[in-house]
């Protein structure tokens, strides 16, 4: 019995001690070489020369992915018996630690992120009694909040009720986002190296970012923004002139329009998508046809010192927009800057216009955080 | 103490011979896998395959299949669902590269468009089962879901008209009225 004692032992420390010398033995074999070590394991051959021909391919693959112990362990495993996924991807734990390793580069992108709406935590959003008690929650949250949880609405929060109070299941995630960097961004997506755009605001074309792609909580991928929808919307009966800023496509998969309530005009006249229906943000009146990313900057979608970019260059009556009547300067003002008319204050009739600046382009210089 | 340090010796001598053979076992294992991009294609292969599926699937304003990620999928499933299907590619791609280097002295991969629809065409009719199992896995990956690899950011589905994924306003319920969408 001592005997057999003593071969366990032996055994159980030398498994141990071999499994934590090769993980240390593995993790400056990962990386070196910039992902070649990780590439010696077939399942991650296409992973890795996806990320050589991305804009991140000068980046180790330990810089972005956690590999402690367990995750090597688990890894091997999953080799040995043959027995890797379809698709190889990340769990809802290992995206939010990479969120967090973005930030060691991406540090000003992050600082804005963190201070925008889209940095809402999963506390925010889904213990929300505000919300919970008005609205039941339901899988269709999560395409566009926590979208990379690895599980149904049930597995993150109860009561499913409306009388609350609610709680999450998952304490662990209540202060980490639930839209974090890889909601918008593919890391490994096609593209070279970028230097930083000399104008990061465009009222006219498109600014292209190659990592810029949307997850799918369905099919578990990336869509390229340059691949997605922008919709047709109408105003009535009328076609809304809309801007085709591929970037602006992410924005629309959650700020979406719905369609026509039962019983309203629109249904009855069998007419599109509606401006300004549902979440849609879609500028009409003296905005119209220009892109969400006109405005609202980058990572913290601030849009406050946009009116700049145009104004007063191409103001028609020379006041100080930002001081007009909209809700822009005041939140309780009747009219919502993204569909405000000239009409909705001259409702006599529009005076001609005032002589006004000389036109200037109408791209100005850098303006933090837009460059996402 | 004697007997407490040979059993010790005894059982270390055949751990480390148990660790050295179990080590070699998973360096052999490790380096018996396709160490190219690809879990079962070679990267000779995969030119081969590229330019038979490009054939079936060319590029117009659309992509074409190996664009699309039809490669991808195809060798996800020989490395999982459809090992069955292995040697029948091991041996038509084979046949297809001897087929090209007999007519034009070279690889199917090197020959020109033109040349590779001759070859494709002369696989059409004389290795049928092959021709006819790469045009459906091609198929399969160009128009199914871009989550087994194909189909890459559903470009087949915009093709048809088809918006993926769809812009739609979300399902909204207010409890005290029913559901309102």
């Amino acid at each position: 019995m001592k005997r057999f004692l003593k071969i366990a032992a032996i055994a159980i420390v030398a498994v141990g001690l071999l499994a934590l010398g090769g993980s240390y033995g593995a993790s400056y074999y990962y990386t070196s070489q910039l992902g070649q070590g990780c590439a010696g394991c077939h399942e991650m051959g296409g992973y890795v020369s996806a990320v050589h021909g991305s804009l991140h391919q000068k980046v180790g693959c330990m810089e972005c992915h956690e590999a402690s112990m367990g995750t090597k362990l688990r890894h091997m495993r999953v080799h040995f018996l043959g027995t890797p996924p379809e698709t190889i991807r990340l769990r809802d734990k290992d995206v939010l630690a990479m969120a967090s390793n973005c930030r060691k580069c991406h540090q000003h992108e992050y600082a804005n992120w963190h201070a925008g709406p889209h940095s809402a935590t999963y506390s925010q959003i889904f213990a929300d009694s505000t919300h919970n008690s008005k609205r039941r929650m339901m899988e269709d949250c999560f395409r566009c909040h926590g979208m990379h949880f690895d599980g149904s609405v049930r597995d993150l929060v109860q009561p499913q009720n409306l009388q609350g109070p609610w709680h999450l299941i998952r304490s662990d995630l209540a202060d980490q986002p639930t839209m974090p960097c890889q909601t918008c961004h593919q890391v490994h997506k096609e593209g070279t190296p970028q230097a930083k755009p000399a104008t990061r605001i465009s009222v006219a074309g498109t600014a292209g970012n190659d990592s810029l792609a949307l997850f799918d909580r369905r099919e578990k991928i990336h869509f390229a923004a340059a691949s997605l929808a922008i919709p047709h919307l109408l105003e009535g009966a009328r076609p809304v002139k809309m801007n085709q800023d591929a970037r602006q496509a992410i924005c629309y998969q959650c700020h979406a329009p719905r369609g026509s309530e039962a019983g309203s005009v629109a249904a009855a006249n069998h007419w599109g998508p509606q401006v300004g229906s549902g979440d849609d943000r879609t500028p009409i009146g003296v905005h119209e046809g220009l892109s969400c990313v006109s405005c609202h900057f980058g990572h913290n979608e601030n849009a406050r010192a946009s009116c700049k970019t145009c104004h007063p260059q191409m103001s028609h009556c020379g006041l100080d927009v930002e001081k007009m009547d909209t809700t822009y300067a005041s939140a309780s003002s009747q009219h919502n800057i993204h569909w405000v008319k000239c009409a909705d204050c001259h409702q006599h009739g529009v005076p001609k216009m005032k002589a006004v600046a000389p036109a200037k382009a109408q791209v100005v210089p850098t303006t933090p955080g837009m460059d996402g | 103490m004697q007997s407490k340090n040979k059993a010790v010796a005894l059982t270390r001598r055949q751990f480390v011979a148990a660790g050295v053979l179990g080590g070699a076992a998973l360096a052999v294992g490790c380096k018996s896998g396709n160490q190219g991009n690809w879990d079962f294609l070679s990267d000779g292969q995969a030119r081969t395959l590229a330019a038979i599926c490009d054939q079936i699937v060319p590029a117009d304003e659309f992509p074409s299949a190996s664009q699309a990620g039809v490669l991808t999928y195809i060798d996800r499933q020989l490395f999982r669902h459809y090992r069955r299907h292995r040697d029948v590619y091991r041996e038509g791609l084979e046949h297809a590269n001897e087929l090209s280097r007999k007519r034009f002295a070279k690889d199917l991969a090197e020959a020109t468009p033109a040349q590779q629809l001759e070859i494709v065409s002369a696989l059409e009719k004389e290795e049928r089962p092959f021709f006819d199992l790469v045009r459906r896995h091609t198929m399969e990956g160009y128009y199914g879901s871009p989550r087994h690899g194909g189909n890459r950011d559903a470009v087949s589905w915009r093709m048809l008209g088809l918006d993926e994924p769809p812009v739609r306003g979300r399902a909204q319920y207010d409890m005290r009225k029913g559901a309102t969408s």
